[in-house]
C-alpha cells in the first residue's frame, strides 16, 4: 500500500505542476463528515469484541477541470472507529486524471467503477474491492488503481481496463463485530499464482437498444471475494484470506417497460476455490424486477416493489451467502422537499439457511446536513454458515452527515 | 318576389360557404396550427445551456432552495436530448439525468448517482411525478413536442396581466396516458408566441396548478426565454419559483455531449 500512496503522491505532484502552467477553468473543493454509531442489541459472541461503537468518517473531494477537457478528481477518505483498529483506515477513493474526445475517453489513477443493474447484489462489479468494514451491506468500494480506455461507437461502448494492483478486502479486527472467530490473521493473506502487483485485465461492451440496456464483460485477475485458509499455528486456529486468479465472463440485461424494470446479471467463473477448497467453474445469476406505483403515497410519494432471485451453481459449497435466495423489498420515495427515502428488504434462503432483513432510511435535515438509519438482522442461519456466524451481530447504524 | 328571396338566400349561403372554406378551421385544426406556429418560433436554436435556481415554498411560507443547470441539444426529426445536473443542496450535488425525448412513444432516461458512480436506466413513466419535491412535474419541464398533445383553440383575449397584448387561449390534451393531466389551458401572445400562463387540470378535470411566465428576454434576435416561472398548486397552497439566472444559445454542444459517458462527467 505504501507504494500505492507514493504513486498517488507522484501523480498529485505531476498534476499540481501541470496546473501551475495552465490554470484550471473549474476548481472545486468539498468535504463531508459523517458521525455514526453502531448499535448491537445482542451481546458479542467472541472474545475481545465490544458492544456498541462510534465512528467518524471524513471524505473530501478536490476537482479540477481544464479548458481542453482534461480533469482531475482526488477523493481521500479516512475513517476512525472507537474500538476496532482494522475498521479505522485511510483510503483514496479516487485520484483520477481523465481526458476525452468526441468518441473516446481515457483515465489513469485510482477510480471507482459501477457496472451492475440489480439491487440485492451486483455480481458483475469486479473492478473495485468492497470496503466491507465501513459498509457491511457491500455498497461502498475501495479505490482501485487503473488505466482505462473507453471507445464510443454506434455499435456500443467498448471499455478496456488494466489494473496494476490488487486491493485486499477490509475485514474487522479482534475488537470488531460482524466477523468470524478468530478474526483474519494479519499479514497472512495469500495471492495464489502471483502477487498484489500481478496485473489484471478487464474488457466490456455495453449498449442500449430501445427499451433494452445490455452489457458483456470479461475479466482476468484476482477474485474479489477471498476463500478462507484454516490453519493451526502453535496449537491455535487461524483464518487467512486467500485470493485466487480467476477468468470470468458475465453480463447484464435491463428492460425498461413503463413502470417496471426487468433486470438480470450473470457470470461464469473459473479458478476460484469453493467452501470445500475445491477449485472449479461455476455459474451465478441474479434476476428480477422492480415495479413502481407512482404517487401511491399521499402527496406524490412513490412506492416500489422489488423481487430478485440469486443463484449460484455451487449451492452450499458457495462462499457467497446469496446462492439460492429470494430478495423481496419495498422502496418508498416521498418526493418531499427533504428527499425522504426508505428501503425495507428481506433475503430468504430457499435452502433453509435463514433470513436476513435490512433497512435503509435517509432524509435531509437542512441544506448541508442529512440523517440516516441503516441496519440488518441475521436470523436462523444453518450451523457454521455465514449467517450463523453473524447470529449475534444484528445491527443498527444511526448517522449524521455534514457537508462543507 | 319569391325568386328574388331565393336568389338572395343562394348568394348569402354561397358567401358563407366560401368564407368557411377560406377560414374554416375547426377549433381543433386552429389549435394545432397555432401550436405548430408557436413551436416553429423555437426551431433552429441548435443548443442551449442554462443555470437555474428553484425556490420551494410550502403553505406556511417555509422555503428551500435547489440549484441546477441544464443542457439541451436540438435533434433533427426527433425530440431534443437534454442533461440536467443538480448543484444544491450538497447531498444531491452531481446527480444528473440524461433524457432522449421522442416525438412518439416513451422517452429514454438515465440517472447518474455520483456516490456510487452508477448510471441507472430509469422509467420515463414517472412524468407526472414531482421534480425534486417541487410543484413542477417532470412533464412540465420536459421538452415540449407537438406530437405529445392534441389541441383545441378556445378564444382570443387580452393577455393575463398585460391587457395591451393579445393572447390566444388554447387547450392541449396529453397523448401519453401516464400524464398527470386531463388538459392544459395556455395563454400565448399572438405577436411573439410567448407562453404567458398555463392552467393544469388533473385527471378528474379539476384545476390543479397555475404556471405564470415572466421576464422574457430575446436571444439572437429570435428566441424568447422566460426568466421567471411561478407555479402555484391550488390544492396544497404550495408554490415553486424558477429563476433562470443564465441562458446561452448555440454554445457549440455536440451529440457526443449527450451520452452515458458524458453524463458521468457532467458538472
Amino acid at each position: 500500500m505504501n507504494i500505492v500512496f507514493k504513486s498517488v503522491l507522484l501523480l498529485l505532484l505531476t498534476i499540481f505542476s501541470h496546473s501551475a502552467y495552465s490554470r484550471p477553468s473549474i476548481l472545486e473543493f468539498e468535504t463531508e463528515v459523517t458521525v455514526a454509531s453502531w448499535l448491537f442489541p445482542e451481546s458479542p459472541l467472541y472474545a475481545g469484541q465490544k458492544d456498541n461503537n462510534y465512528s467518524i468518517a471524513l471524505e473530501s473531494e478536490l476537482y479540477a477541470e481544464w479548458d481542453k477537457g482534461d480533469s482531475f478528481v482526488f477523493t481521500p477518505f479516512i475513517l476512525l472507529d472507537s474500538y476496532d483498529d482494522n475498521r479505522s483506515h485511510l483510503d483514496i477513493r479516487e485520484a483520477l486524471y481523465s481526458w476525452y474526445g468526441d468518441d473516446w475517453e481515457s483515465s489513469v489513477g485510482i477510480g471507482q467503477v459501477f457496472w451492475g443493474v440489480t439491487e440485492s447484489k451486483n455480481l458483475v462489479d469486479i473492478i473495485n474491492q468492497f470496503d466491507a468494514v465501513y459498509d457491511p451491506l457491500f455498497k461502498t468500494k475501495l479505490g482501485q488503481p487503473l488505466t482505462n480506455l473507453t471507445l464510443i461507437r454506434d455499435s456500443g461502448y467498448y471499455e478496456l481496463f488494466i489494473l496494476p494492483y490488487f486491493r485486499e478486502r477490509t475485514s474487522p479486527g479482534k475488537k470488531g463485530r460482524l466477523r468470524g472467530d478468530p478474526e483474519f490473521s494479519k499479514g497472512g493473506t495469500k495471492f495464489e499464482g502471483g502477487s498484489q502487483w500481478t496485473p489484471e485485465l478487464a474488457v466490456r461492451w455495453s449498449n442500449s437498444f430501445n427499451d433494452y440496456d445490455l452489457s458483456m464483460h470479461s475479466f482476468f485477475g484476482y477474485s474479489r471475494a477471498p476463500s478462507i485458509d484454516v490453519m493451526i499455528v502453535d496449537g491455535q486456529l487461524k483464518y487467512e484470506p486467500n485470493y485466487q486468479r480467476v477468468r470470468q465472463i458475465g453480463g447484464t440485461v435491463q428492460k425498461t417497460s413503463e413502470a417496471t424494470l426487468y433486470k438480470m446479471e450473470w457470470l461464469a467463473k473459473d479458478g476460484q476455490k469453493d467452501a470445500n477448497f475445491r477449485r472449479g467453474g461455476y455459474f451465478s445469476t441474479v434476476f428480477g424486477f422492480e415495479h413502481t406505483l407512482y404517487k401511491a403515497i399521499d402527496e406524490g410519494g412513490d412506492l416500489g416493489f422489488l423481487m430478485e432471485y440469486n443463484f449460484d451453481s455451487r449451492r452450499s459449497r458457495s462462499n457467497d451467502s446469496l446462492q439460492d435466495d429470494i430478495f423481496i423489498a419495498a422502496r418508498i420515495t416521498l418526493n418531499d422537499p427533504d428527499d425522504t427515502q426508505m428501503l425495507f428488504g428481506s433475503i430468504l434462503d430457499l435452502d433453509g439457511d435463514g433470513q436476513m432483513y435490512q433497512v435503509d432510511f435517509g432524509k435531509r435535515l437542512n441544506d448541508s446536513l442529512t440523517f440516516g438509519v441503516k441496519g440488518a438482522v441475521y436470523q436462523n442461519g444453518r450451523y457454521n454458515s455465514n449467517l450463523y456466524i453473524l447470529r449475534q451481530d444484528s445491527w443498527v447504524e444511526i448517522n449524521l452527515k455534514q457537508y462543507f | 318576389m319569391k325568386n328574388l328571396i331565393k336568389i338572395t338566400l343562394f348568394f348569402i349561403t354561397t358567401f358563407i360557404f366560401s368564407l368557411s372554406v377560406a377560414f374554416g378551421e375547426t377549433p381543433e385544426e386552429k389549435g394545432l396550427r397555432l401550436a405548430i406556429e408557436t413551436d416553429l418560433t423555437g426551431d433552429g436554436f441548435i443548443d442551449t445551456v442554462s443555470k437555474s435556481q428553484m425556490t420551494l415554498r410550502n403553505a406556511q411560507g417555509e422555503e428551500s432552495i435547489r440549484e441546477f443547470s441544464s443542457k439541451t441539444l436540438e435533434v433533427e426529426n426527433d425530440g431534443d436530448k437534454s442533461i440536467f445536473i443538480f448543484h444544491h443542496p450538497k447531498d444531491v450535488k452531481g446527480t444528473a439525468t440524461l433524457t432522449f425525448t421522442h416525438k412518439t412513444g416513451p422517452d429514454d432516461q438515465w440517472l447518474y448517482l455520483p456516490a456510487l458512480k452508477r448510471v441507472k436506466r430509469i422509467s420515463s413513466d414517472n412524468r407526472s411525478g414531482a421534480f425534486v419535491g417541487s410543484e413542477f412535474a417532470y412533464e412540465d419541464l420536459a421538452s415540449q413536442e407537438i406530437e405529445k398533445y392534441t389541441y383545441k383553440w378556445i378564444e382570443d383575449v387580452p393577455c393575463p396581466g398585460d391587457e395591451q397584448a393579445k393572447c390566444y387561449v388554447s387547450e392541449s390534451y396529453p397523448v401519453e396516458k401516464s400524464s398527470g393531466y386531463k388538459r392544459r389551458v395556455s395563454w400565448v401572445d399572438i405577436e411573439e408566441h410567448r407562453v404567458r400562463k398555463i392552467d393544469f387540470y388533473d385527471r378528474k378535470d379539476k384545476l390543479l396548478k397555475t404556471l405564470v411566465f415572466s421576464d422574457y428576454k430575446q436571444y439572437l434576435d429570435k428566441f424568447w426565454t422566460a426568466h421567471t416561472l411561478k407555479m402555484v398548486n391550488h390544492n396544497t397552497g404550495k408554490e415553486t419559483d424558477i429563476s433562470i439566472t443564465e441562458t446561452k444559445y448555440q454554445t457549440g454542444l455536440k451529440d457526443s455531449d449527450f451520452n452515458r459517458q458524458s453524463l458521468k462527467r457532467a458538472r
